[in-house]
């Protein structure tokens, strides 16, 4: 066979990248404990999201956002279009599975100190990222126009104009008018196909970009015995092969969920008729549960405090700790005390009906 | 195999996983790949249909053509033949102009374009018989006890739940 012998080198000629760079990339090493699953959360949020990109752009196909349409295309989607009931169950069930997997890798960076100096920056993202997470979940529902949906979104959007100084501004924005209506679905829905995935896509590629600038965090622990040529092992094939098994997992899980609890629909959405009981997504259960135990006003500018503290929290634990001597331990036990508090709201919002 | 000259320490055992894996991993995602194209591409569900009431077969004269409509606003030409009833969608092959029955000629006719069909809806002039066109049947049965005459018509209900 008489190859081109200069197709290799117009190729490169065409595309002048150093494609070395890319094995060097692929080699880095990364510490042993990577093979622990719990340290592959991050790797776990990512193959979710992608399966949330590749799932809803699939949706898209078929959803219409118009208040006449919404519902009646999601119904479709879910009953006759062919495979339509598991890319929707997909998509809401990797939804589900991805804010877990949030929870479980900030839980995780948090208390292995990783997002101490020279990290700090990588966390904040990560936080906004939780935010995006959280909207996309909100915005992602309401889609559905179902009753739960549509009020969720009439008690979110009230719940924002509680916002000290941009709460009404931001409350009008958000549903186009001053009440949820027909502007409401098109801002939902571009927010939720267009806005958030660039916004998500950008903070996802700085995130990761920090982690390789930085390195994965070493850490150390009491009394292990692991030799010094087996403190590393590289990121291509081995730590890939660790992700693609997970992946696989994953997916077996998603498969599992989204045949034994295939996503329903509710009754569509009628502005007349509140229904008696109505709930948000879990995620948003401790905020909710607040709101029952204070007030409007208090239950938003304490969420909007502990948030802002959360965001935060690297660089205020470096002011407290240079100030006050603030010991480690502390640290441990204040963040023990932040999510065993999300907790107990969501568990309580979830039993007490 | 070169392979063999290459990484020593591939085993028998490690090739054999790394395949059965990469196998594994392609016919899975395969399928789930095949599952989303399916579901990209709508169904190509036989056109659904529905059985509409067109009158009595008294109330048809022989030789001659009753209007009907279907649900999507079409005229159908339904024709009392001597041999039984035949229905045609008045939509012309040809470029599709609305074609009227004419009683004394005993033909449907095309005014766009001078097209000529005979009572059995084959063209026999202008463009539709130049191209060998006919107007589209539609299928017309009539219940033998009460003589009522039933048009298959298509259905344009919306897909709602």
């Amino acid at each position: 066979m008489n190859r081109d012998p200069g197709l290799r080198q117009r190729l490169q000629e065409m595309v002048p990248f150093d494609w070395s760079l890319l094995r060097h990339i692929g080699s880095e090493p990364v510490p042993y404990h990577l093979k622990k699953w719990w340290f592959c959360l991050g790797g776990t949020v990512l193959y979710l999201f992608i399966i949330q990109v590749v799932t809803g752009i699939a949706l898209t196909f078929y959803y219409v956002p118009s208040p006449d349409e919404a519902y009646a295309s999601v119904a479709a989607i879910t009953r006759e279009v062919r495979f339509g009931w598991f890319i929707r169950s997909l998509h809401k069930w990797s939804a589900q599975f991805m804010i877990v997997a949030v929870i479980l890798h900030m839980l995780r960076v948090y208390f292995t100190g990783a997002y101490r100096r020279p990290r700090q920056l990588n966390w904040c993202i990560g936080f906004l990222l939780l935010g995006t997470t959280m909207t996309f979940g909100f915005t992602g529902y309401s889609l559905v126009y179902e009753q739960l949906s549509f009020w969720g979104a009439t008690v979110a959007t009230n719940l924002a104009e509680a916002v000290p100084l941009v709460g009404p501004l931001l409350a009008y924005f958000l549903r186009g008018g001053a009440e949820v209506g027909e502007n409401t679905l098109t801002r939902f829905y571009i927010l939720h196909i267009g806005v958030l995935p660039t916004v998500a896509a950008l903070l996802v590629g700085l995130h990761i970009l920090l982690v390789r600038l930085h390195g994965v965090t070493e850490l150390h622990f009491e009394g292990e015995t692991v030799r010094e040529d087996e403190r590393h092992f590289a990121f291509w094939p081995e730590h890939g092969t660790t992700e693609l098994m997970i992946g696989v997992l994953l997916m077996y899980l998603l498969t599992l969920t989204a045949l034994i609890f295939p996503a329903g629909l509710g009754a569509p959405a009628d502005p007349t008729v509140t229904p008696l009981h109505i709930k948000p997504e879990w995620y948003f259960y401790f905020n909710f549960r607040l709101l029952k135990l204070t007030s409007l006003r208090l239950s938003v500018v304490l969420t909007l405090a502990a948030g802002a503290v959360a965001f935060l929290w690297p660089f205020i634990e470096e002011w407290l700790s240079r100030r006050l001597k603030f010991p480690d331990a502390l640290s441990v036990l204040l963040g023990t005390l932040a999510f065993l508090s999300f907790l107990v709201l969501t568990v309580w919002e979830a039993f007490a009906g | 195999m070169m392979n063999e000259s290459i990484t020593h320490t591939v085993t028998r055992r490690d090739l054999l996983a790394s395949v059965a894996m990469a196998a594994g991993l392609i016919i899975s995602y395969g399928v789930l790949g095949i599952q989303g194209l399916m579901f990209l591409l709508p169904e190509r569900l036989r056109p659904r249909t529905r059985r509409l009431f067109a009158g009595q077969l008294d109330g048809y004269r022989a030789g001659g053509v009753q209007v009907f409509f279907d649900l999507s606003g079409n005229e159908i030409l339904i024709r009392r033949a001597p041999a039984g009833l035949t229905a045609f969608d008045s939509t012309c092959p040809h470029l599709g102009c609305r074609v009227h029955w004419e009683e004394d000629q005993q033909r449907f006719f095309c005014p766009c374009h001078r097209g000529v069909f005979n009572p059995d809806g084959v063209g026999i002039s202008g463009p539709p018989a130049a191209a060998g066109q006919s107007l589209a049947a539609v299928p017309v049965e009539v219940d033998e006890k009460s003589g009522v005459v039933y048009i298959e018509v298509k259905d344009i209900r919306k897909r709602r739940a």
